[in-house]
């Protein structure tokens, strides 16, 4: 199992994380990359119990490439040995029969099968064959046979950096203009759908920090909204979204917010527990049940992404600079501001990691934490539909002078529709016919 | 196995189980119906003409929370560091 360490042997001389640290859970995550190549690369993954959990070779191909794309810029010897290793092992399956043949029969979605191919031509490892086909498909009558959501309009302009001739970096700031990092996403009620829009989007105009594209909006409105959804990430111990939020701060830049420097403790806290950063999709009666390569296979399928994410995270933070603070305070806080707040959280009766991380925090650690415990609450009270718990979130944001915050200021807006709403209700209720009021 | 031969094996197999009251359910529409379907809104599941009365939902990831990490950890195999 993975060393247990104390918050302090994480702090270099700087005040950043320990960056032995990081390279440490990078080359965890590449380690896992590996074993994940040699089991689900050929074939995906089938699970005879719950097609749930099935994935396509594609996708683990594609994913594979990125983490190694963002862990090539990271220059310690262990992680270029291991991302070179990898580029071997993931090349053979990337450029596959299965990918050209996919290329020539389904050109709308040739991006798709070439992504891997096109993160390898940036890796430095080339395949001209593969390339003609791939323009060969680009160049279908069908190949924009497929609506695609702006976040994948953006897939595809940040995929053709692979492809030298098809690179343009106007067009990638077009399609972040038509993304959701263009407007204010909505904070109490997106689904996980609408979070992955947003930090899919980020990377592509960040490019891991290789090749960006300037923001459609400031990085501070960006991160004000990055934080709301790391809040409710967080609470849910959604550690897969919670990773690709996390990265919204290293790369976007260098400062690293009390909230997301304390959403990085945790997530670090939670991997050096398990021995892997988990989601709810790996369950122990499910690996039980399993033996030999059936329950390898089983435990990579339900925990590579969530691993690969935090090596992501920790490449993008393993850039000079960009690493987060091993601790963090906020000289505008309240001191003993978040007593109220957690008070209330805890009367939900919901015990999540973070609460655990919270105690072992110093007083004014905790009170730089002020605004990510108010959005907890906005959250939480919100999705019970508990409107008047909602309203006393909102005076303790009011409170804190933390009103500003743009899900304080969306659950303000909310109470204000549904009182316009309960006038109408109240009004339709009064020239109700009665046989209809007995049902109502 | 063919997809209607497979809901019809679900349905079956619910149907034994006597999970659901029919007649209690159909007092209920007994009651409820007459006044319901001349209401201005009866609703599709009250006006007596749809056929589809009960819905049963399979819920995917209905909030399963992460495991135990520490029992994880003891079951992590391979991704152990």
């Amino acid at each position: 199992m993975a060393e247990m360490r104390e918050p302090a042997q994480r702090q270099s001389q700087t005040g950043a994380w320990e960056e032995r640290d990081l390279i440490r859970r990078l080359c965890h995550a590449l380690d896992i990359a590996k074993l994940t190549v040699e089991h689900l690369a050929p074939g995906g993954y089938v699970d005879l119990h719950d097609r749930e959990k099935n994935i396509r070779a594609e996708k683990v191909l594609s994913e594979t490439a990125v983490l190694l794309l963002a862990a090539s810029q990271v220059a310690q010897s262990e992680v270029q040995d291991r991302v070179k290793s990898l580029i071997v092992c993931l090349a053979p399956h990337a450029r596959s029969k299965r990918a050209l043949i996919g290329m020539c029969v389904e050109p709308s979605v040739a991006w798709e099968y070439a992504l891997g191919h096109l993160c390898l031509n940036r890796l430095g490892c080339p395949d001209s064959d593969f390339d003609t086909l791939l323009l060969h498909a680009l160049h279908a009558q069908a190949h924009a046979g497929r609506e695609r959501v702006p976040h994948r309009m953006l897939e595809k302009e940040w995929a053709a950096l692979g492809l030298r001739d098809l690179a343009e970096d106007d067009r990638r700031i077009q399609m972040s203009r038509l993304s959701v990092l263009n407007c204010p996403m909505d904070l109490l009620s997106c689904r996980r759908e609408d979070m992955y829009a947003f930090t899919h989007a980020l990377m592509y105009v960040t490019d891991f920090g290789i090749r960006p594209v300037p923001l459609p909006r400031p990085r501070e409105v960006v991160l004000a909204e990055a934080e709301a959804l790391l809040a409710y990430c967080l609470d849910e111990q959604d550690y897969d979204l919670a990773g690709e939020i996390l990265l919204s701060w290293p790369l976007t830049g260098k400062s690293w917010s009390p909230a997301a420097a304390f959403a990085f403790r945790v997530l670090a806290h939670v991997e050096d527990k398990a021995g892997f950063l988990p989601t709810p999709g790996t369950r122990i009666s499910e690996i039980e049940v399993r033996s030999g390569v059936e329950r390898t296979q089983y435990r990579l399928a339900t925990a590579y992404h969530t691993a690969y994410v935090m090596g992501l995270l920790c490449a993008a933070s393993l850039r000079p600079g960009h690493a987060p603070p091993a601790s963090f305070a906020c000289k505008d806080a309240r001191p003993g501001g978040t007593a109220h707040i957690l008070r209330v959280l805890d009367a939900d009766g919901k015990h999540p990691h973070w609460r655990e991380e919270f105690n072992q925090l110093t007083s004014h650690e905790a009170d730089a934490l002020a605004g990510l415990l108010v959005q907890v609450s906005l959250r939480r009270k919100t999705m019970q539909r508990d409107y008047s718990g909602l309203l006393q979130a909102l005076e303790v944001a009011c409170d804190l002078d933390l009103s500003d915050m743009p899900s304080a200021v969306q659950a303000a807006e909310l109470l204000d529709r549904l009182a316009a709403y309960s006038e109408i209700e109240q009004k339709m209720a009064a020239t109700a016919p009665a046989d209809c009021l007995e049902y109502a | 196995m063919g997809n209607i031969d497979q809901h019809r094996k679900i349905v079956r197999q619910l149907l034994d189980t006597k999970a659901v009251d029919f007649a209690a359910i159909g007092k209920a529409v007994t009651e409820l119906g007459p006044s319901l379907a001349v209401a201005e809104e009866p609703w599709d599941f009250f006006c007596g003409t749809n056929r589809i009365f009960i819905h049963i939902y399979r819920i995917y990831n209905p909030g399963t929370p992460v495991e135990d990490l520490g029992a994880l950890a003891a079951n992590a195999g391979e991704l152990r560091q």
